[in-house]
């Protein structure tokens, strides 16, 4: 085998690293530098990938990255852990304009999982968008599997709650 | 099975993580239980109607900020490497040639399959023919290949066929079948299989991507996606069983 590429093994991935990005830090501008940090480390622990799959090393990175910059500035309230206060927010707080958005399905789609606590919004991100298994999910995480597993049941429990009344979801595409 | 015990079940049956027992015991269940085949179809419209929430690819800027330092660090690296190799061709000549057998062939083919993987991402040339149709891929591929790919569409368990193209792997054109789960990209190279030699190899993991290798009539198939390995082992069983 020849040595395994930064660029050919780690590279590839960059969209997925910048999606999980994306959804935990909910901006764009956080998450550009997030995954370029993310990157720098990943190229200096290159070397203690081995032969591991490469996705979840670097979601596991990222996170770490992440939550490492949310300590240092606690004060930033989109980047709090656990945050009910938004998850709680009923829709009649919502402006008008923004009430208009939730109308479209993918608006409200994107509403629901922002609002959800980060704990939750990581499992159901990494379990339904990027198609990890639970034990990749438990690894990044660094949660035991059954965590895993209950995070990700309340997380859909809340998500059935908020999106079930405005539609039918036996009929979705 | 009791609908509590089912319900405490549910998101590992619909995510595929239930055991083959386990998952035999819910399906058992559900046949007789419409609140529960219910609380299913919900849990699956809900992943449909998640996985249809924004997917944020990397910005441009970001890429080429990454690679610029990559780029940089790689030619280190090289330099590194190559001093190394040096060092090992002035101390044992060419006696590594002779250490080439079908094992490391083996490894060769395995590395140009994940070559072919990444090179069909990054180029942003996955088709020649894009569609859905495996009735339209099939006969794409007539007279560019000296054989005909069986093309089977698995849109029905949640793997659509999205298009096909023509590749090269070990030197010679294979046909690239390009099917989709989620926001992965399984590509399937198939070509007649001459010698047998990579028979052996099955289920591999290489630089973050799963590789499954089989033969079929005289056809020798290879899978790679960077699919977490449970799921692509279902698409390469259901498959080899179309």
């Amino acid at each position: 085998m020849p040595p395994r590429l930064f660029e050919e093994t780690v590279l590839p991935h960059l969209d997925a690293a910048f999606n999980y990005a994306r959804w935990l830090t909910r901006n764009d501008a956080d998450a550009e530098d997030v995954v370029q940090d993310a990157c720098v480390r990943a190229m200096r622990f290159f070397s203690s990938l081995r032969d591991d799959d490469a996705r979840p090393w670097l979601f596991a990175i990222v996170r770490n990255t992440w939550y490492s910059r949310v300590s240092r500035r606690p004060s930033l309230t989109e980047a709090t852990p656990l945050d009910s206060a938004r998850d709680q927010r009923p829709d009649d707080a919502l402006d008008p304009e923004e009430r208009l958005l939730q109308r479209h399905t993918v608006a409200r789609v994107r509403a629901a999982l922002e609002q959800l606590p980060v704990d939750f919004r990581e499992v159901i991100v990494l379990r339904e968008i990027e198609g990890l298994s639970y034990k990749e999910i438990a690894a990044v995480v660094r949660v035991p599997i059954g965590t895993v597993m209950s995070r990700l049941a309340r997380a859909r429990e809340r998500l059935l709650a908020v999106l079930k009344p405005a539609t039918r979801m036996e009929t979705l595409p | 099975m009791s609908c509590e015990n089912v319900e405490r079940d549910l998101d590992a049956y619909v995510d595929h993580e239930l055991d083959p027992d386990g998952a035999t015991a819910v399906r058992d269940h559900l046949s007789g239980c419409a609140a529960c085949r219910r609380r299913v179809a919900e849990r699956e419209a809900l992943g449909r109607l998640v996985r249809s929430a924004p997917y944020y690819p990397a910005p441009d800027r970001l890429r080429a900020r990454v690679s610029a330092r990559t780029t940089r660090s790689t030619s280190v690296r090289r330099l590194v490497t190559w001093a190394a190799a040096a060092v090992l061709v002035v101390s044992v000549g060419g006696g590594i040639a002779l250490m080439r057998s079908t094992a490391t062939r083996g490894d060769a083919m395995v590395n140009e399959v994940v070559n072919g993987h990444v090179r069909s991402l990054m180029a942003d040339h996955l088709f020649d023919v894009r569609s859905t149709d495996q009735h339209t891929v099939k006969p794409w591929f007539l007279g560019k290949l000296d054989f005909s790919p069986p093309v089977v569409d698995l849109a029905s368990i949640g793997f659509p066929l999205v298009g096909g193209r023509l590749d090269y792997l070990g030197g010679r054109p294979v046909a690239a079948l390009v099917y989709q789960r989620q926001q992965h990209t399984i590509n399937v190279f198939v070509s007649p299989e001459r010698d047998g030699a990579f028979a052996a190899i099955d289920v591999r993991l290489v630089r973050g991507f799963h590789i499954h290798h089989w033969i079929r009539d005289g056809m020798s198939f290879w899978a790679v996606s960077d699919l977490n390995d449970a799921e692509l082992t279902e698409f390469a069983r259901a498959l080899q069983a179309s």
